[in-house]
């Protein structure tokens, strides 16, 4: 993992289990000047956030194997507290009521699929800051 | 008075009458004289012997019935004064005096007849002390005479009674017998006056250790009681006369032979006690005086004598009144025929009882006695209710099951028909005695009539689904089981039939089978969905980012845009989709459907007024607010108006759409009917990408979003196509918000 670049800053992670969507993400967020690590599942994802320094964490919700975006989440309020205000969710399913009421109960800022490119780089900015 | 003493100790009354002639005639110097003495209509005339004065037979007729005729105490009379008495002598006189008996009798007279004129002072005292004389020994003859011949008599009787009759003394010596009892021994009566009573042992004994054998109690002066022979059965009534003197004690055994009734009473015994039905001789105040073993047994008493000690009133009767009722009618009728009874048995239990009862009548009219005959008709009795239970029961099911039910012969006539039936409208004289099948509607009626010559055969059709007329006219879905009814000779003789209307359940199948679809339907949409957003996100986030791109020429920027665009596209249809899928849980607040209604209208007012469509609105203003999201309901109301727009502006009449609103139940009904083209499939027309319209005027999801909405909302979306004009009613239910409802809906905002 190539995390620690461009003077020191702290890449955001980013949790998909989509390629393509991490593909996307990833060059959305790079281009823009934010340095990128990814994990391609839950459980992945905590094992990198236990071991490293991250600025943000980008997740979806809903992914296969043990542990979701909402587990994710829950994981970072225990374990990482001051990340606690640095997540920022993505759904494919926000009809989902379960999803809606994760969302409505922890205030997490939540992008829905599909979405523009300038629609995520606000949300980045206003959660994480500017590059 | 020596004619008295005479008279008394005489017992041959001619010779003491001629005699007593005699000596009168002398008394009294009379020439002739005549005892006469009236016998019924005979006179016996005693005279005197002297054959000089004797009157002839003529005159002696004239002086009988001068006699006969006399009244007085003494009359003398002139032979010659009466011309019947004729020639006894001229100058003579014939003096009559009547012989009168103290009770006044007249018992005949004395005729004097002599040379004298009338008899003196004297002879007149002297006459009459002679008559006087004469009465009292005639009396006293025949009083003697009289006991003489009953005596004899007696005795004659005492020979003529069959029961054997003994007399003995007290040192047990036979007096006398009867000539029944000497012949039942074969020797003459008097050859056992004399001997030992002992010697009687043959005919029967008593047992006891007297010397006589019919002698029990010596200190009793009447005895009775029953000893047995071998061969004969005697009922001994014995009476016991003190003497003046011990000679005297006469001790009379009368024997009667009771073999025979003894026979018959055992027989009657037998008869009475063996018989099945309860018999019984009871007092009107209650008390058994016989009673037969099977009367023990149904009322439940160990023996006989318990139950005729018992009082029949308070042991017999549960209730006293029925008793009275009983005595009642009883002395008004004096027979009671079949009458029925409920008595109690000694443990307590009842007895149903059928009684036949006579009442024996005293000289006076009362109720001496009460004779009955009684049945035991408990089982009959537990039977017939048990019967009339089970007829109660059926009746009951017959009366309350909500499925009809109607007996046919075996032509097809309806024959009964239960209360159901006229529950639902039916009249009883259009079914009773009318064919079922013309209740069929024509294209079932075949059926019916396979189904009806198959139950004839013996066969049970179940579930035929065929549709009925109603009682309304309308037409209903009926499920209808046929089975035969077999008499005793197992021949089918009707058809049971039993219809339940479905109409109901089949519409609410069918509603459950089309949710049942639309949730598959939402799983299969939402999973599509979900599946189709990944690839979407990266095509449009990859477009985004090539747009973006400075180096992309001009050309391929315009490609891209179409890019954008159509992905945008496959996005809001993707949209779409998960909002029919959606389970979002509805915003709930109060919500006024009236007021949601006039808003959407409002919001496609200037289109309705610009096309000529008529908006109809009929509102119920009292509608209670429901409990939702106003923002989803209104999207459900514009959806149905606009399909109502284009319905009718398709149909290219002048449009007309109805707009309706009322409680119903529970629910707020809103109803909107246009005089539109219809709906080609109202079946289908909530399923996803169902459309009828041009290919890009709308992605078909639009009633599918509504049904989603409205189920979320607890309600139900239904349409069809109206059956009296042209057009569709689509019709939007949605629970009242309710106390409950409203408290829930607060609870969740506030944990919120």
């Amino acid at each position: 993992m190539t995390a620690q670049t461009q003077a020191g800053v702290a890449p955001i992670l980013l949790i998909e289990d989509e390629p393509s969507v991490t593909a996307f993400l990833r060059a959305a967020l790079e281009r823009h000047g934010y340095a990128v690590a990814n994990a391609s599942s839950g459980a992945e994802g905590l094992k990198m956030l236990s071991g490293g320094n991250y600025s943000g964490v980008i997740s979806d919700i809903r992914m296969p194997g043990a542990v979701n975006g909402a587990e994710v989440h829950a994981w970072i309020q225990k374990n990482r507290p001051e990340l606690c205000a640095r997540i920022i969710l993505i759904s494919g399913d926000t009809a989902n009521s379960e999803t809606q009421a994760f969302l409505a109960q922890s205030g997490t800022p939540c992008i829905e699929k599909p979405f523009r490119v300038q629609r995520l780089l606000e949300i980045v900015e206003k959660t994480f800051g500017k590059p | 008075m020596e004619l008295a003493v005479d008279a008394a100790q005489s017992r041959h009354l001619p010779g003491f009458l001629e005699r007593f002639a005699e000596r009168a005639a002398r008394m009294l110097s009379a020439e002739w004289c005549a005892v006469m003495v009236f016998r019924g209509r005979e006179t016996d005339s005693y005279q005197t012997s002297n054959d000089k004065a004797r009157p002839d037979a003529a005159q002696h007729t004239a002086l009988v019935l001068f006699a006969r005729e006399l009244a007085k105490d003494i009359e003398a009379r002139p032979l010659d004064a009466s011309g019947s008495v004729g020639e006894v002598g001229k100058g003579k006189v014939a003096v009559f005096v009547p012989i009168t008996a103290s009770d006044a009798e007249s018992l005949g007279a004395i005729c004097l007849v002599s040379g004298k004129k009338a008899p003196g002072e004297a002879d007149q005292r002297l006459l009459r002390a002679l008559a006087s004389h004469a009465a009292l020994s005639l009396e006293n003859f025949r009083r003697f005479s009289q006991l003489e011949r009953s005596k004899r008599q007696w005795v004659e009787d005492i020979d003529a009674i069959s029961d054997y009759i003994v007399v003995h003394d007290r040192s047990w010596r036979v007096v006398r017998t009867n000539r029944s009892l000497a012949s039942h021994l074969g020797v003459p009566p008097v050859a056992l006056v004399g001997e030992a009573m002992s010697s009687l042992r043959q005919i029967a004994e008593t047992g006891s250790d007297l010397p006589c054998p019919f002698c029990r109690d010596t200190k009793q002066s009447r005895e009775e009681y029953v000893v047995a022979s071998p061969e004969r059965i005697f009922l001994v009534s014995t009476s016991r006369t003190p003497g003046v003197s011990d000679d005297d004690t006469r001790t009379i055994h009368v024997l009667k032979d009771i073999t025979d009734r003894r026979e018959a009473e055992r027989r009657y015994r037998e008869l009475f006690d063996s018989i099945q039905e309860g018999l019984f001789f009871a007092t009107p105040d209650g008390r058994f005086l016989d009673v037969n073993d099977a009367m023990v047994r149904m009322l439940g008493y160990d023996a006989r004598d318990e139950l005729l000690r018992a009082d029949v009133g308070p042991h017999l009767y549960p209730a006293a009144a029925a008793r009275e009722r009983f005595l009642q009618a009883l002395a008004e009728r004096g027979v009671l025929r079949n009458y029925e009874e409920t008595l109690r048995r000694k443990d307590g239990t009842l007895l149903h009882t059928l009684q036949n009862i006579t009442a024996v009548r005293d000289s006076r009219g009362n109720i001496a006695q009460i004779r009955g005959l009684m049945l035991d008709v408990t089982e009959q009795k537990t039977f017939q209710s048990q019967l009339q239970r089970e007829r109660d029961f059926n009746q009951k099911i017959l009366n309350t099951t909500q499925s009809m039910i109607l007996v046919l012969d075996t032509a097809g006539l309806i024959s009964y028909a239960n209360r159901r039936c006229f529950e639902a409208g039916y009249r009883e004289d259009e079914l009773i005695g009318h064919r079922l099948v013309d209740w069929v509607e024509t294209s079932h009626r075949n059926d019916f009539e396979a189904a009806l010559e198959t139950t004839a055969h013996g066969q049970q059709v179940e579930n035929l689904e065929l549709r009925v007329r109603r009682s309304d006219a309308s037409m209903g879905h009926f499920s209808i089981s046929l089975s035969p009814m077999r008499d005793e000779q197992n021949t089918v003789n009707s058809v049971v039939v039993v219809m339940t209307d479905i109409t109901d359940a089949a519409l609410l199948q069918a509603k459950l089978a089309h949710s049942e679809k639309m949730a598959t339907i939402g799983r299969l949409v939402s999973g599509v969905a979900h599946e189709v957003n990944n690839p979407l996100a990266a095509i449009l986030g990859f477009t985004d980012l090539l747009l973006e791109n400075p180096q992309v020429p001009d050309n391929a920027r315009e490609d891209l845009q179409i890019i954008l665009r159509e992905t945008q596209r496959t996005k809001d249809i993707v949209q779409d989709l998960l909002s029919f899928a959606r389970q979002r849980p509805v915003q709930r607040e109060l919500v006024q459907v009236n007021s949601v209604l006039r808003q959407t209208i409002k919001l496609r007012s200037y289109d309705f007024a610009s096309h000529g469509v008529e908006v109809v609105e009929e509102f119920d203003e009292r509608l209670s607010p429901a409990l939702g999201d106003s923002q989803q309901l209104q999207q459900v109301f514009l959806n149905i108006l606009n399909n109502a727009y284009d319905a009718v502006q398709e149909s290219g009449q002048r449009g007309h759409i109805a707009i309706r609103t009322r409680l119903r139940g529970e629910s707020i009904e809103v109803a909107v009917t246009d005089n539109g083209t219809g709906i080609a499939d109202p079946e289908r027309i909530f399923d996803p990408f169902y459309t009828t319209k041009q290919a890009g005027k709308g992605t078909g999801l639009g009633l599918s979003i509504c049904y989603g909405i409205v189920r979320a909302h607890g309600g139900e979306i239904l349409c069809w196509n109206n059956s009296e004009q042209r057009g569709s009613t689509f019709v939007v239910r949605v629970p009242v918000a309710n106390d409950a409802s409203v408290a829930a809906a607060l609870a969740k905002e506030a944990g919120r």
